[in-house]
């Protein structure tokens, strides 16, 4: 109420209802806060996006997407290096299980998320100094040695160095990288990619990586009791890399190799021959990347024998497409029989037959063929793809499984020590190259706790946002940046061009900007806008900046209602139960006793006087005339 | 004997259950041959979401003399339609010691809500009654908050907050339960003759029957 300008004559400055103590004083200034208004407080409450949650190493996706979206290239390889020491690698190979999760999925198509990542690594990559290094804490004079330098043993080494612990890597094979090198083929992931990433690792200082060892089995060699008296602690991260064998007739003829060693030696760099004619037996992604290099090694043709239908094949989408474009043909439902040879044990042949997928009870693959149905197909090389295994017997048999390295849901071994620990492949069997990093950042959480004699605990519970409750009227629908490709008459005859190729810088920066930053703020100050009443206050415009005035807000939840992401939410205002966040007024609208309810008595006798000139007025007339009441 | 009735609510989304409460125990009472008085309208911004809002009725068997005051100067029973309002407003105001009956809407245990009364209120209290009247009321539509089934419907209330119609129907939804629970504690008027001026009999006799109580003073 303005009384600007307003002439008040005496008489009405009278503490009656409405005409209140400005707000100039003390108890004018109690008048004003409104959050008692409010009976649902909005409060910043961030979940977990289901990409992050979906990522086996935890990557903070909507976080580095935010920064690359607003041109923070460094910041955002800083936030991918906190949980994966290898995004360029990620970037090529990884089978992306984030953007499966990827909420923008239900609204058109899911984030380019690896695409950004590689972009993102390949920016780190290239920078002359890792800029992690200067961070680092000093060694704190505690070795670790793992066992296998694949991505479970280079992520945990990483992450132990982040934390101060040096390690000692020892690998079998003479060049580091683990399936990295020795399975994904250089057409998904270059060698000078893969030697970058493991350069920049030793750059850091206090991981060494000692090849041509193998831990357990070489006469003389180092031993477990060895890693066990010699280190801090053991992480094993070996591995699966024997090729499971196929006890057929003439198996075991010239021009029968496991898929395994076949790309193990492609990508060892050794010399290996493959025919024009190449089987491949097998239905998942080993068949798939054999058949592709057979292609480009050997110039000529590779169909793939599946016991899967097409539906079943265990191949990702994108790598299947690309076979196919590549001229790899399939044979699904059939089965190798038997392997024909010349007089020389030279393969000339195979004799195939119809088969189908079936289990036993405990999940083992057992075909079903059908009688009847063989028939010969030519060929001159035969490579089998139909699993994979380690050799475990160097290990006390209470570490070992079905084959399989076990451990407790912290992956620790069952060793006195309390300090063997295991991850990626050998534990979990036939994964992925982020279930192993993710299993090495964990085991270095993990030993460092136990190191430090702090409790193994276990990750605490997450809300993990669901599309249902993002704000998705403010995501317009716009199409995924396509991932570009080399051409397949190009690739196909290389083992050296990339298939998959780079973002451009605008391209990562377009596909960035489409995230929905699901459950998290980004920023983007909406609430501060929408606001009516002036009670979203922040200082910069960033995540965690942003408070609500509880004195003033009143619980209208057009903020709650308006964040795009849903990070705010509404929450009871009794649930809070400190004493100070509202104002508990003394009345609604009267600050002090009688400006409402109690009568002033000066009030009550102009009432009273009015009410007797009123009655006056009834009974007696100024001419006198009198009216009866 | 003499009653004031303030009921505290919340500003359009909850005034239509808090003019109910307030126009019931008053019509009961006039019924049974009381002089009573409903203050359903007055001074509070009703037509402001969320705002506090209070609604008074009064009762006695002696004329009631107080003129041209329409808020309870002494309120002895005192109704929250929303849990929150125990830690927004002095709603004790002009209570004398000992004397308060205070009726809350919450499905919460008593002993949380007493958490944010200062002793200068609880000093006021006579007994603490709790009644779940969301969870005892007929459920209708989908929102915690408004207690009415669509925006038509809270768009009609708010016109009646502003006195230009109302709905036929009066204590229905959270209004009936809280009724229940206040004429039930208080032992003042016989439960049956109110329920024949609430419109949801049913729920008013369910918060009659459920609701807690921490007795202090004893009346
Ligand atoms: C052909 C092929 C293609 C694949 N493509 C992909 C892909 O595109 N994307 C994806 O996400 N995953 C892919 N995978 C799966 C992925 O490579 C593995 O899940 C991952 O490499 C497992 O990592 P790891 O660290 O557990 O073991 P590995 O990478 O297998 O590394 C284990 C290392 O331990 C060494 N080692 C074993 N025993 C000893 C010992 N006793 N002493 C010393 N060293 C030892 C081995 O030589 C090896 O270098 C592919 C796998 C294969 C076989
Ligand atoms: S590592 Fe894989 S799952 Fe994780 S963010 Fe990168 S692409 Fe996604
Ligand atoms: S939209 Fe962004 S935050 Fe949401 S799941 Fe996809 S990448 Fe993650």
């Amino acid at each position: 109420m303005s009384v600007r300008g307003t002439h008040i004559p005496e008489h009405l400055r009278l503490p009656i209802a409405g005409v209140t103590p400005p707000p100039t004083e003390k108890e004018g200034q109690r008048l004003f806060p409104t959050g008692n208004f409010r009976f649902f407080r909005p409060v910043y409450r961030d979940k977990t996006p289901p990409c992050n949650h979906a990522c086996p190493t935890g990557e903070q996706i909507q976080k580095y997407l935010d920064f690359v979206k607003h041109d923070r290239y460094l910041d955002g390889y800083l936030t991918i290096l906190e949980d994966n020491p290898m995004p360029s690698v990620t970037g090529r190979v990884c089978y992306h299980p984030c953007e499966t999760a990827c909420n923008r999925a239900a609204h058109d198509e899911p984030i380019g998320i690896r695409s950004v990542e590689r972009f993102l690594g390949d920016f780190g990559l290239n920078l002359e100094e890792n800029p992690i290094k200067k961070d680092l804490p000093p060694l704190n004079g505690k070795t670790v040695a793992i066992v296998g330098s694949g991505p479970g043993g280079l992520a945990c080494a990483y992450h132990l160095r982040r934390k101060g612990y040096a390690s000692v890597i020892f690998e079998a094979l003479d060049s580091a990288g683990g399936m990295l090198r020795a399975g994904i083929p250089a057409w998904h992931l270059p060698e000078e990619v893969l030697d970058k990433e493991i350069a920049k690792l030793t750059g850091l200082g206090g991981i060494e990586i000692r090849c041509g060892v193998r831990v357990g089995s070489d006469p003389g060699g180092i031993t477990l009791d060895h890693l066990r008296t010699g280190y801090d602690a053991v992480f094993l991260a070996l591995g699966q890399d024997v090729g499971r064998r196929l006890d057929v007739e003439g198996g075991r003829s010239r021009g029968v190799l496991g898929a395994l060693e076949f790309l193990r030696e492609t990508g060892l760099g050794r010399p290996v021959k493959v025919g024009r004619n190449v089987l491949v037996i097998g239905g998942g992604n080993t068949a798939s990347d054999a058949a592709r290099s057979a292609v480009r090694l050997g110039g000529g043709e590779a169909t793939i024998v599946s016991l899967e239908s097409e539906d079943e094949l265990l191949i990702v989408p994108e790598d299947l497409e690309q076979a196919r474009e590549e001229g790899v043909r399939f044979r699904p439902q059939h089965s190798l029989v038997r392997v024909i040879a010349d007089g020389e044990g030279n393969v000339t042949g195979a004799v195939l037959c119809q088969a189908r997928l079936a289990k036993d009870e405990n999940g083992n693959v057992r075909p079903q063929i059908s009688e009847g149905t063989e028939f010969e197909v030519p060929c001159d090389t035969i490579l089998i793809a139909i699993g994979q295994v380690q050799v475990l017997d160097w290990l006390p048999e209470s570490f070992t499984e079905r084959g399989l390295v076990k451990a407790d849901e912290y992956g620790r071994v069952p060793d006195d020590s309390e300090a063997v620990f295991a991850g990626g492949d050998v534990m979990r069997g036939p994964s992925m190259v982020v279930d192993a990093l993710g299993d090495g950042k964990r085991a270095a959480r993990d030993i460092d706790r136990v190191l430090s004699a702090q409790p193994l605990e276990p990750d605490g519970p997450v809300e993990v946002m669901p599309y249902e409750r993002l704000n998705t009227a403010y995501f317009r629908h716009a199409p995924r940046t396509p991932v570009p490709l080399t051409p397949a008459g190009t690739r196909s005859k290389s083992q050296k061009v990339e298939v998959t190729l780079a973002y451009s810088r605008e391209e990562a920066v377009a596909e960035a900007d489409r995230c929905m930053s699901c459950g998290v703020c980004n920023g983007c100050d909406n609430c501060y806008i929408v606001c009516p009443d002036i009670s979203v206050m922040r200082d910069a415009r960033e995540n965690g900046r942003y408070s609500i005035r509880t004195h003033y807000c009143k619980g209208c939840l057009v903020c709650v209602q308006e964040c795009p992401t849903g990070c705010l939410e509404k929450v009871p205002e009794l649930d809070f139960d400190e004493p100070d966040a509202v104002v508990r007024m003394e009345t609604a609208f009267a600050p002090y006793d009688g400006a409402h309810a109690e009568q002033a008595p000066f009030t009550r006798q102009l009432i009273e006087d009015a009410i007797a000139e009123y009655d006056r007025s009834k009974t007696v007339q100024p001419n006198g005339r009198g009216v009866t009441p | 004997m003499h009653h004031e009735l303030t009921v505290w609510s919340r500003g359009i989304i909850m005034d239509k259950e808090a003019r109910d409460v307030s126009t019931c125990i008053a019509t009961a009472a006039r019924k049974l041959g009381y002089h009573a008085e409903n203050v359903s309208d007055y001074v509070d911004d009703p037509d402001r979401t969320n705002c506090l809002v209070r609604r008074y009725a009064r009762f006695a068997d002696t004329p009631i003399l107080d003129r041209f005051v329409y808020e309870n100067p002494h309120p002895d029973w005192v109704v929250l339609v929303e849990e929150t309002i125990i830690k927004a407003v002095n709603f004790f105001r002009g209570t004398e010691d000992g004397s308060g009956v205070l009726v809350v809407n919450s499905a919460r245990d008593p002993g949380y809500l007493l958490k944010f009364l200062p002793d200068a209120m609880t000093k006021k209290l006579n007994k603490l009654v709790v009644v779940d009247a969301v969870g005892l009321a007929e459920q209708r539509g989908g929102s915690p908050w408004m207690f009415v089934r669509d925006l038509s419907e809270l768009a009609f209330d708010r016109m009646s907050t502003e006195g230009a119609v109302e709905r036929l129907a009066i204590g229905m939804g959270i209004a009936a339960p809280l009724i229940g629970a206040l004429v039930a504690a208080t032992g003042e008027l016989p439960i049956d003759e109110v329920a024949s001026v609430v419109a949801d009999r049913d729920a008013m006799l369910r918060g009659a029957e459920q609701h807690k109580v921490i007795q202090y003073a004893s009346a």
